[in-house]
């Protein structure tokens, strides 16, 4: 089953922008629930957004440097189940 | 051996814990996911103090609540049905899904909806202690706060007030270190903050936050004592919180060596240890009250999002008191 992972609601102030810095998990490979995915910046702090299924990273959607909306769709996983 | 009610009880205490650590897990993955709307704050690796303090109450004394109140609602017998209702918005939520994550609470369950502002339930806990005395009601009221309350004019004024009145009043501090990211050796000389009670005249005592027997032991004493007419406690409670403050925080401010100690103190795997060692429970009993506990989440989860949302005529409903009764 494709899941969507969405972008979380991080920023502390709403609306303010959330950049992703980089992808901790390269497509293709596996990657657990609970496991940090990528890293983001928002206008409070740089942090891992962590995975929401377990199975394969099929697809990024928002390369390094890119601002991202809260809810935006920024990556699929192949899950498991 | 334990008599078989001692063996129930002290199942009980276990089963609680565990249903708190399924509920916070699984609403951490429903944040991640965008179902959830707003932020949450959890409670993770404090199980103990809730389900200690409350297992010592009467189903008619009260708690107060703040910050990481999904444990307290859950030891002081919401269901998780009412809180995910709550957290998703929906009418059938403890608060008619006005409240949020940060408000749950129940008042014909005994608990007061949680309180944002630091230390704003310790002035309001001393009041409703006062109604009991003055009702000559033997009721108690167990206020939960953290470290970060301390330094607020609402403890010093509120304890103080609850001393000289001698109320029944259990003022519970859950210190886990860290008042948001500011841990507690920057902004106190004197750490162990049970010495307060001192202060002001009242008996204060420290215990480990994480041993859930031991926060029972010591409530247990202190709603006797308050019972008693003996006046209120200041009881500290020693423990940590994994996550950050709340969703939005990556807690890097916590050291990796005193993450890695107090994970290893996990209150649950530790009480599950003891229980299995004196024979009281197997493992495999542990592991069905764990899925047991996933399922009823899982199954909870499904009816929340199914859930009504209250509609625009109701906006203004339950927003003032009318006929408040404790």
């Amino acid at each position: 089953m494709q899941v969507e992972v969405k972008m979380p609601d991080l920023a502390a102030t709403e609306g303010s922008d959330i950049v992703v810095k980089r992808w901790l998990i390269e497509v293709g490979a596996p990657v657990k629930r609970g496991q940090p995915l990528l890293e983001v910046e928002t206008d409070k702090a740089t942090m891992e957004v962590e995975s929401i299924a377990t199975g394969v990273l099929t697809a990024t959607r928002a390369p390094a440097e890119e601002k991202v909306a809260v809810g935006q769709v920024i990556a699929t996983i192949e899950a498991k189940t | 051996m334990n008599a078989p009610d001692e063996s129930t009880r002290r199942l009980a205490l276990l089963e609680r814990m565990i249903a708190i650590r399924e509920f916070e897990d699984g609403v951490r993955f429903l944040f991640l996911e965008g179902s959830m709307p707003g932020t949450i704050h959890q409670c993770q690796g404090q199980e103990a103090t809730a389900v200690g303090v409350c297992a010592a109450l009467r189903a008619d004394d009260f708690i107060t609540s703040t910050f990481r109140g999904h444990g307290h609602a859950l030891a002081k017998g919401l269901t998780e049905q009412q809180l995910l209702d709550e957290l998703f918005g929906a009418s059938t939520g403890c608060c008619k899904g006005k409240g949020g994550s940060m408000h749950v609470g129940d008042m014909s369950k005994g608990m007061v909806p949680g309180i944002a502002i630091v230390g704003g339930g310790i002035p309001l806990a001393a009041g409703m202690a006062l109604a009991f005395k003055m009702q000559r009601a033997d009721r108690v009221v167990a206020c939960f706060f953290g470290d970060g309350a301390v330094a607020e004019g609402a403890f010093h004024e509120g304890v103080n007030i609850a001393a000289i009145w001698r109320l029944p009043a259990i003022f519970v501090c859950e210190n886990n270190l860290y008042g948001a990211s500011t841990r507690i050796d920057l902004v106190m000389n004197n750490p162990r903050i049970s010495d307060r009670a001192a202060a002001y005249g009242f008996f204060g005592e420290t215990v480990d936050g994480n041993d859930v027997e031991a926060v029972y032991a010591a409530a247990a004493r202190a709603a006797a004592r308050c019972r008693a007419g003996d006046g209120p406690v200041l009881l500290e409670l020693l423990t940590y919180r994994r996550t950050g403050h709340s969703r939005r925080d990556p807690c890097a401010y916590q050291p990796a060596m005193e993450r890695k100690e107090w994970t290893a103190r996990d209150p649950i795997d530790a009480f599950a240890a003891r229980l299995q060692a004196e024979g009281v429970v197997d493992a495999e009993s542990v592991e069905r009250m764990r899925a047991q506990s996933a399922q009823r989440f899982a199954e909870a989860v499904e009816r929340a999002r199914a859930a009504p949302q209250p509609s625009v005529d109701e906006l203004t409903t339950d927003v003032f008191a009318a006929e408040a009764q404790p």
